[in-house]
């Protein structure tokens, strides 16, 4: 086994912000302040010398008859520019540098934004990127105001203008009347025309040339970026509605047939049963797990097979310790979990098995109620309800909420469809001709119970879900060990996928909505969901925050109410509910993150290997779990 | 072999070199655009 890749987070971090850079930056360049006036030095010319300095540009329209008027008159002034401008208008400043005027930075989105030194940078670096120069004239000099802003009158302009007979004169070359006035100056006899500075622009290194190449693009295109980035959060949106949708409906619907089913009950079916365990270094946990099955009121055989898969802390001779009637342990070296539950399906007598791992404790009904469904031929497999059972912490009853809200709510939305993926490895049922259907548990991914799900509703059979038969599992007391079990679970399942992808083609149900419900909403879903939590943060960082919160803060209520109703159609307690919204912060972003490392060590190729959760062992303090001899004390891996 | 598992090498190579250069790509693309305004502020 390889490591995981990982050198892609950093492309994934940078690029996050580097988008966000774009887009923030874009936004800014949007802004326009108010021009402020900065009294500059004052610039000593000879008398009837003037200088003319436009501001306000340069423009697309206007910029361009001011220098025809100066190229007809021979005149060279000097062009006052914001960088934001520049880049808008980059034919225009080239003509304004090529016909020999001098170039001044104005600010960088309007006059006055370059006191701070990064509006100033960027004015330059949008210099650099037009011209490939930068300019040492930052700010215009002390100025005689022609009065362009106020007045119309062109004799009035003119007059203002040469009130001091000389000196640099402020006009504007964002209007029609900066062509006009310069025009008039021009005709005024006595007068020469000089620049305000003879300095000439600075050619600009290459990083500068880069970053100004950079800036212009996010100004430019980050409108752009802005609309991917809408239409993925679109996309998120119109999937995460869907999922709810489906959830209030398929769910509500499936429980009530499962009602009406109810009041008029089929005979109780009660198969002999053996449960298969496999089991590697669960010493800790084995006692309680077969206690719990042996302890169960099925009304026929129950056998238990125990698989040792090689383990080394005495984990099969914990369970031959036990004693207890019914009870078989096989050892073996660790060759895997498939090849453990091969061994025990082969070891096992009877037709209806129960699968469970070791470290989960069952109700004593639950493999009475498990076997149920089987009293329909059709039915090749039954998963059971799977709960957290140490969920007293935040992090437990994150996850407890997920169970229910998540993984049950899509059970029971698949069971409506007729195409549940996945059968879990804590607790579900096969028929044994089934498996062989199958071909047997496959080692070909590292989640063997959606593998073999999967295959087995290729191979004709019907799967159901039985949420009576309760079973409770240990869920990782760490965000680490979380990311480890997920990361196996979302690497296994899309191993399961891709291995029956021509389900796709095929006319059974698995393909038709299973795996297209597994890459709509755990591939895609949460793929493009980190873009909603980016544009969020925009939102609230850069654009509207109060409608960023209030979009936010609706779409969190409509979750928490998805959330709320799973809880009730599980039987379960609304109080760990406050939890939910906390989710948002740091488990959300957790579950992408394993998706998004699934997809990359996919790409890699990377042989991953079974990776084991460091238990707690609380599961004796699990809600409705009253089995003797459940762990009470904190286990270790 | 499981699933997606590359068996001679050359996916894992080719993706781990991929991931080298867009990875320092963008640590000298932010380098240089972060340093160069920095510079000048």
């Amino acid at each position: 086994m390889r490591r995981a890749p990982r050198l892609h987070w950093v492309s994934i971090l940078l690029g996050l912000v580097v988008l966000m850079g774009v887009v923030s930056f874009h936004a800014y360049t949007a802004i326009r302040p108010e021009p402020v006036r900065h009294a500059g030095e004052h610039r000593q010319l000879p008398e009837n010398t003037l200088a003319l300095a436009f501001h306000g540009g340069p423009d697309p329209k206007w910029t361009p008859r001011v220098l025809d008027v100066l190229k007809e008159t021979g005149i060279r002034a000097t062009f006052f520019v914001t960088g934001t401008q520049v880049t808008r208008n980059p034919e225009v400043t080239r003509r304004i540098a090529e016909e020999g005027h001098r170039i001044g930075i104005d600010g960088f989105r309007a006059e006055g934004d370059h006191v701070t030194g990064l509006n100033r940078a960027l004015a330059q670096a949008a210099l650099a990127d037009v011209l490939g120069a930068h300019t040492p004239l930052v700010g215009a000099p002390a100025e005689v105001d022609s009065g362009d802003r106020d007045h119309q009158d062109i004799g009035t302009l003119v007059r203002m203008s040469l009130r001091e007979r000389g000196g640099v004169v402020r006009l504007h070359d964002d209007g029609s009347i900066g062509a006009d006035i310069a025009r008039e100056l021009t005709r005024q006899p006595g007068y020469r025309f000089v620049a305000v500075t003879d300095e000439p622009l600075v050619t600009a290194s290459g990083t500068e040339r880069f970053t100004g190449a950079v800036t212009a693009w996010s100004q430019r295109n980050g409108g752009v970026v802005l609309v991917l980035f809408g239409t993925a959060i679109a996309i998120a949106a119109l999937l995460g509605l869907l999922r709810t949708a489906m959830q209030l409906g398929l769910a509500h619907t499936d429980r009530r047939l499962r009602r009406e089913s109810e009041a008029d009950p089929p005979p109780w079916f009660a198969p002999p049963v053996s449960v298969v365990v496999p089991a590697y270094n669960e010493a800790l946990n084995i006692a309680a797990t077969v206690r719990s099955i042996a302890a169960n009121d099925h009304l026929a055989d129950v056998e238990v097979v125990v698989v040792d898969d090689g383990s080394t802390d005495g984990t099969a001779d914990r369970a031959e310790e036990l004693g207890l009637p019914g009870v078989t342990v096989l050892r073996q070296d660790n060759q895997g979990k498939p090849a453990a539950l091969n061994a025990g399906i082969s070891r096992a007598r009877h037709d209806v098995l129960v699968l469970l791992d070791g470290d989960t404790i069952f109700e004593p009904d639950t493999i009475g109620q498990l076997v149920q469904p089987f009293a329909d031929s059709a039915v090749g497999a039954v998963s059971g309800n799977a709960k957290v059972g140490n969920r007293k912490g935040l992090l437990g009853r994150w996850q407890h909420l997920e169970y229910c809200a998540g993984s049950n709510l899509d059970r029971q939305i698949l069971h409506a469809l007729r195409c549940i993926p996945t059968v879990p490895g804590a607790v579900g049922a096969f028929r044994r001709a089934a498996i062989t259907d199958a071909g047997g548990v496959s080692d070909q991914t590292l989640a063997e119970d959606t593998d073999l799900t999967m295959a087995v509703t290729r191979a004709g059979w019907r799967v159901a879900y039985r949420p009576q038969a309760k079973a409770w599992t240990e869920a990782p007391s760490s965000l680490r060990g979380l990311f480890r079990q997920r990361y196996r679970w979302s690497y296994g399942t899309f191993q399961s996928m891709w291995k029956h992808r021509r389900a796709l083609v095929e006319s059974g149900p698995m393909g038709r909505f299973g795996l297209l419900y597994l890459l709509a909403f755990h591939l895609l879903l949460p793929l493009l969901a980190p873009v909603m939590d980016l544009y969020v943060l925009y939102g609230f960082l850069v654009a509207d925050a109060p409608l960023a919160f209030v979009v936010w803060t609706a779409f969190l209520l409509l979750q928490t109410a998805s959330a709320g109703y799973a809880l009730r159609l599980d039987g379960e307690s609304l109080k760990p509910l406050w939890a939910y919204p906390l989710q948002q912060l740091v488990y959300r972003q957790l579950t992408y993150a394993v998706v998004i490392q699934s997809v990359i060590t996919a790409a890699h190729g990377t042989q991953l290997r079974w990776m084991k959760v460091r238990r707690t062992g609380l599961l004796g303090s699990a809600p409705g779990c009253g089995v003797p001899g459940s762990p009470a004390v904190v286990l270790e891996e | 072999m499981q699933v997606f598992v590359d068996g001679n090498g050359g996916r894992r190579v080719a993706a781990g070199a991929v991931s080298l250069s867009v990875a320092c790509g963008l640590i000298v693309f932010a380098a240089v655009v972060a340093g160069t305004l920095l510079g000048a502020w």
